[in-house]
């Protein structure tokens, strides 16, 4: 270990820590643009100036290695001289139309300015015209003014996606960000390249003018697109949810997360989801039901059933708590071992891409099979589709997928459970495909809750638990697959109601139309974009 | 009556010196067959021993930078910096069009000294005769031995390319010509790691400048001790200067270092032209802080004496100014030319360049602030010494050292709109009417 002192503090660091690592890693300020901790070093912003005893110029601390007994500072005059400078020569050909930007609110040249800037600029000259709303690929645009070309991008595509699409083309203050002849950034991590831009010139097609970032509040979970379990950032306000973003682990997902995991927040928000309990007997469908009130009757009816008429299908998309809540109820109430996995992408459940995206859509697979395996449950997918086919099986519990996007065999598999005498889903999913249902047989609808809206643990792909807070609520009557179990085998809870002026989408836009008009807007800058 | 010192440059005036046979004639490659015979580390010692200064522009240690390879086996690469990009400069091509055999040797020894057993020159892409000529010259090293396997029987192996450059001046720039080598982007690289230690290809590699790698043959066949005698105790040898501006013998000429810039500017040069007086002179290349006349009178062109003045002594480049010179518009020109050939990597010299460009068109339009004069040098100041290469301080240096030495020029632009020489304005009403 070496010995420093970085700012009057005395640190000890490993052989070949730089100073940009020690500082941050010691949580003292350091304005830098392309510095990233999960890209190599480009030290191209010079930003991370710090002044090194013994050294009469000051030096980018993102380059150099500490060595013993080094002495350093970047809260000196001189220091915050340069990096007043440095700032200046960002920002003399930077649009400076915060207003309109959706970086705004998180601006790296908005931050540093607030803390070395501060000052009138002395640019009289015109600025350097470049490309303005640059379609980079199908979820990225590219702002060429207000890029400062840090080249964290570009290292993004080169180093960690390594799909190479980008590159700085033209030289001196004529360079601009693009992708190469007849390529497009269109890769699986594309949406990193927003997260790691320090300013506005890079910003995702789905967020762009949704929201204004202060208007936004954020809390951490796990994502649950996949077993990878990318540790994330979900903002929401009372609109609904807007963005998920990575959160650095180590173990887990380093720095970034996948695109697909990304579009996890749209199942979660009210457009999607089952808001209402509901009943289908004697053809015809009872809505806007309690959704307690269905479970406490599913009790009354399953209390008569005998143990080995009974079914409970699970998915790896919910908690271990709720796992173990659920099937206890099952095994020790109803007494039945009846109990089937349902998988929902057979062929490529085991594929892994090499960087995070994972086949098994589910966050939780290792959860089930672990409670399944603590509770010797051994039944087989086909002893369910020969029991209903029987009639062994007269009632068929389902605690569906949460994301319904990554079940393509949802529509078969209703169909399949359809077949039940009385088929009681609970779903956090809107399901349409089930209210056109005409049979004969009975079925109970019962909302849940995402993962958004409870506590609880998955258990990822390479098995380590990672528990998670609850952000938010979105559909205040749907029920945690534990509350289902409690209610289902007939004990009383309280559920605690938000009051709607609480709830997201409390206002008298429907959703959609709020989707329409950003759209509209989207469609407007491209083409002014284009002249 | 002082006079050149022609020992580089001894037979360059026999067109036969440039083919084999009659560069042979004169001694050629004489010194390779010595060199073979001596271990590779004293050719190094003898080379540090010689006080040879990279002749390229930053003045370093030639022995001590091939010292800084590590002690190893790996594959290395020498690297001849062939791309003469510093505007007043034009020496490097003269050598390579009279004397590539003296370049190729030169290398040779050079390379056997470092154990390389690959090189390239990196020609400046406009430099067609420079570049047939030497592919030329390559060809007939092969032929005669002097290149491929186990030369002259020492059992050393090496090949020699040339490489071609596309025009930017930043490929100058040791690392910028290795990314370029590559084929990448022509960007300098951070440093550390530095070239000799992760160079071409990640490789240890040398990189040396046409005039040192020629030096080098002449430093076998004299001794140290011999190359020493020329210049000054810490500015050894001769030094080929371009000598350009308004003067009336322009051109090349070899002198040991230390000989006074006026004997250069009046004896060698002839003087200026049409009987005018001497404003300024820029002793080292475009880079090179400008040096009013009297400053110019005093100096000696070696290392030391020119820093001492405030300049560099940098490619050698001797640019003449006299008094019908506006120095705004000869400042504007450099701005420009530094604004067009910045990388783009670094943003203190991206939009530095850019922006000290746009200023001293503005007032060379007319159109100038008092306060941008002011401006122009915490603009400089602020570039200097904050970036990956040298390319910001270039392009600062010269402002600098314009604004503070001719500054009543420039506020009298300012003041009146017109050039105090001059008597006029640019018509232009940007700096992109001006030169494009």
């Amino acid at each position: 270990m070496l010995k420093c002192t970085i700012n009057g503090v005395a640190l000890e660091v490993k052989p070949g820590t730089t100073i940009i690592q020690a500082m941050s890693e010691n949580s003292q300020k350091i304005a830098h643009y392309c510095w990233h901790p999960g890209l190599s070093i480009a030290g191209v912003c010079r930003l991370c100036m710090v002044e090194i005893q013994g050294n009469p110029r000051v030096q980018i601390a993102c380059n150099t290695t500490i060595t013993e007994g080094m002495v350093i500072n970047n809260t000196s005059d001189k220091v915050k001289e340069a990096v007043k400078w440095g700032l200046d020569f960002h920002l003399i050909n930077h649009p400076l139309d915060c207003p309109i930007c959706d970086q705004a609110g998180e601006c790296g040249l908005q931050d540093q300015y607030m803390e070395y800037g501060q000052y009138d600029s002395e640019m009289a000259e015109k600025k350097q015209k470049k490309h303005k709303v640059v379609d980079l690929g199908p979820t990225v645009v590219l702002d060429s003014e207000r890029c400062i070309l840090c080249s964290r991008c570009v290292r993004f595509t080169d180093e960690v996606s390594k799909t190479h699409e980008l590159g700085i083309f033209n030289r001196g203050d004529h360079a601009e960000i693009g992708t190469h002849a007849g390529k497009k950034l269109d890769n699986k991590y594309s949406l990193n390249t927003v997260d790691i831009c320090p300013v506005g010139a890079l910003t995702s097609k789905d967020f762009r003018f949704k929201q204004r970032v202060w208007y936004l509040k954020e809390s951490q979970t796990v994502c649950n697109g996949c077993s990878t379990g990318c540790n994330v950032k979900v903002h929401y306000n009372k609109e609904g949810l807007f963005r998920v973003k990575p959160v650095y682990n180590a173990e887990v997902n380093g720095h970034w997360m996948c695109d697909e995991g990304r579009d996890t927040y749209k199942f979660v928000n009210k457009e999607a989801r089952l808001l209402k309990g509901s009943k289908y007997s004697n053809k015809a469908w009872q809505i806007d039901l309690h959704s307690g009130a269905v479970a406490k009757e599913t009790a009354l009816n399953l209390k008569e059933a005998k143990p080995e008429e009974i079914g409970l299908v699970l998915t790896g998309q919910h908690t271990v708590e709720e796992y173990e809540a659920i099937v206890t109820a099952f095994v020790n109430f109803y007494k039945t071992k009846n109990i089937f996995h349902w998988i929902n992408n057979k062929d490529s459940f085991d594929t892994f891409d090499g960087l995070l995206l994972r086949g098994d859509k589910n966050p939780n697979t290792k959860g089930l099979l672990q409670t399944l395996d603590k509770y010797g449950i051994t039944s087989k997918w086909t002893d369910l589709e020969d029991g209903l086919k029987t009639k062994k099986i007269k009632y068929l519990v389902v605690a569906g997928p949460e994301n319904t996007f990554v079940y393509p065999d949802l529509q078969s598999k209703l169909q399949l459970f359809s077949q039940a005498e009385n088929f009681i889903f609970l779903s956090s999913a809107r399901m349409p495909a089930l209210e056109s249902y005409a049979g004969d047989n009975k079925i109970s609808l019962i909302p849940l809750k995402t993962y958004i809206e409870k506590d609880g643990t998955f258990i990822n792909a390479m098995g380590l638990a990672q528990k998670f807070k609850k952000a938010t609520t979105v559909v205040s009557e749907a029920l945690t697959l534990t509350e289902a179990a409690a209610l289902i085998t007939g004990q009383n809870i309280n559920i605690t109601e938000t009051p709607a002026e609480n709830l997201f989408i409390a206002t008298n836009k429907r959703p959609d139309q709020v989707q329409l008009e950003h759209r509209k807007k989207n469609e407007f800058v491209f083409n002014r974009g284009r002249l | 009556m002082a006079q050149e010192t022609k020992y580089l440059t001894e037979f360059y005036h026999l067109p036969e010196f440039k083919g084999i046979e009659g560069y042979k004639k004169n001694g050629g490659y004489k010194e390779l067959e010595k060199a073979l015979k001596l271990q590779p580390q004293a050719i190094i010692d003898e080379v540090k021993a010689s006080g040879l200064r990279g002749r390229g522009g930053a003045g370093f240690s030639t022995g001590m930078k091939w010292g800084f390879l590590p002690k190893n086996d790996e594959p290395r690469f020498l690297l001849c910096n062939a791309d003469e990009g510093e505007p007043g400069t034009f020496k490097d091509r003269m050598m390579m069009e009279r004397a590539p055999h003296q370049l190729i040797e030169g290398m040779i020894i050079s390379a056997y000294a470092i154990h390389s057993k690959k090189s390239y020159i990196y020609v400046r892409g406009e430099y067609d005769q420079s570049i047939n000529t030497l592919e030329a010259a390559i060809q007939e090293a092969y032929k005669a031995g002097y290149l491929g396997k186990n030369i002259l029987g020492s059992g050393f192996d090496h090949d020699m390319d040339i490489y071609r450059g596309a025009g930017a001046y930043i490929c100058g720039e040791e690392t910028g010509m290795i990314s370029s080598l590559e084929g990448l982007k022509g960007q300098p690289k951070l440093k550390p790691p530095f070239p000799a230690v992760q160079g071409y290809l990640k490789k240890p590699t040398i990189v040396n400048n046409v005039e040192t790698l020629a030096v080098v043959k002449y430093v076998i066949r004299d001794g140290a001790a011999h190359y020493k005698k020329f210049g000054t105790e810490k500015s050894a040898g001769t030094k080929l200067f371009s000598l350009s501006g308004n003067i009336i013998k322009p051109g090349n000429y070899e002198v040991p270092l230390g000989f006074a810039l006026k004997d250069m500017v009046y004896e060698l040069g002839g003087g200026i032209k049409a009987g005018r007086k001497l404003k300024a002179v820029i002793p080292g290349g475009s880079s090179a802080p400008i040096l009013n006349a009297e400053e110019s009178e005093k100096v000696n062109l070696d290392y030391e004496s020119l820093a001492q003045a405030g300049s560099m002594l940098g490619s050698g480049a001797i640019i003449v100014i006299d008094e019908s010179n506006c120095m705004v518009q000869c400042l504007a020109n450099l701005t420009h030319f530094y604004h067009h050939e910045s990388c783009g990597q670094c943003t203190p010299c991206r939009e530095g360049t850019g922006w000290l460009d746009k200023i001293t068109h503005s007032i060379l339009s007319g159109k100038g602030r008092m306060q941008d004069i002011e401006l122009l040098l915490k603009i400089s100041d602020n570039m200097k010494g904050r970036t990956i290469c040298a390319l910001s301080d270039a392009a600062a240096l010269p402002v600098i050292s314009f604004v503070t030495k001719f500054r009543d020029e420039f506020e009298y632009f300012v003041r009146e709109g017109k050039s105090k020489v001059k008597g006029t304005a640019y018509k232009g009403t940007s700096h992109v009417e001006m030169h494009h």
